[in-house]
């Protein structure tokens, strides 16, 4: 499967964009990519630190019925442990449904929403990393970044091509 | 009497024939019956109307188990097609429930944080 992915330097939010794109007629696997998002926000509508240096990205997803899509909301969390594990020998923790802790620090977070007006219309699975990032404010003391943890720099472009791959590895999977 | 005209780019053939009951008058295959009181329509619904619009109330319901973490509207709200209602948090993921006709919000039986089952009826619209 083919992705195309949209960079922008600076966004309100990943998935907000994503969706507008979504509801204009993208493609499934237009994926947004922002370097930093003044807005980023995760469940219930709770902030995501989102400052430069960290991985931002939103996927639109084909079609699906809503249990597929749950199921991938779950397994999207372990694509981003399995490739922190891979590139870089560390053992990521799952928190279910939809983080993942490295070192007993929360380093990414996932969200999908479905725009539903009778049947699911689109649906935008939103994927924060912590990667590069250096500095936390003090009340997020169970946030860290992979670079914090591992001690090294990632390479942003790498590590979500990877994890997009193995998204749509897990989506045919799912929806076979 | 029967004679042919075209309005607006479409052809019409009309026939008048005076019947005991009154005045029968038939377009395009129509009929239609005039009489000193009323006019009656023999045949049924004509194609060329008014799309009928459905004046009877809407239900929004619950797509999912979920809890409502975010109202947009309120009753008495006007509405256009797309436009976001509420926001259903269920099975993990947030989903945003759009209208899916143009309306006015008649009652909202929900509120924020409320939890909800499978085919609750969330809003109604009129």
């Amino acid at each position: 499967m083919d992705y195309n992915i949209k960079k922008f330097e600076s966004l309100d939010s990943a998935s907000a964009k994503a969706k507008e794109l979504a509801a204009n007629g993208a493609e499934p696997w237009t994926v947004v990519l922002a370097e930093k998002q003044e807005g980023g926000y995760g469940r219930k509508g709770n902030a995501w630190y989102s400052p430069e240096g960290g991985l931002y990205f939103s996927v639109i997803l084909p079609k699906s019925n809503i249990d597929d899509l749950q199921i991938l909301t779950i397994l999207a969390a372990f694509c981003v442990a399995k490739a922190i594990k891979e590139d870089y020998g560390a053992e990521p923790f799952v928190k279910l449904p939809n983080d993942v802790y490295l070192n007993g620090k929360k380093v990414c977070g996932i969200l999908t929403e479905n725009i539903i007006s009778g049947e699911v219309k689109s649906s935008v699975i939103g994927i924060g990393v912590n990667t590069n990032i250096d500095y936390f404010p003090a009340d997020l003391n169970t946030a860290s970044s992979l670079k914090k943890e591992l001690g090294k720099t990632i390479d942003n472009k790498q590590f979500l091509e990877q994890i997009i791959v193995q998204l749509q590895n897990t989506f045919k999977a799912i929806s076979q | 009497m029967k004679f042919k005209f075209n309005n607006q780019g479409k052809d019409y053939e009309v026939e008048i024939a005076g019947q005991v009951e009154g005045v029968k008058i038939t377009v395009n295959g129509k009929d239609f019956l005039f009489n000193d009181l009323e006019v009656a329509q023999v045949a049924a619904v004509p194609q060329t109307m008014i799309p009928k619009r459905d004046l009877s109330s809407k239900e929004v319901r619950a797509v999912l188990a979920g809890s409502i973490s975010e109202l947009s509207v309120k009753p008495g709200d006007i509405v256009k097609l797309g436009q976001k209602l509420l926001t259903l948090s269920a099975m993990k993921m947030e989903n945003e429930i759009l209208a899916e006709c143009d309306g006015m919000v008649k009652e909202v039986k929900i509120a924020k944080d409320q939890k909800v089952k499978e085919g609750d009826i969330l809003i109604t619209m009129a």
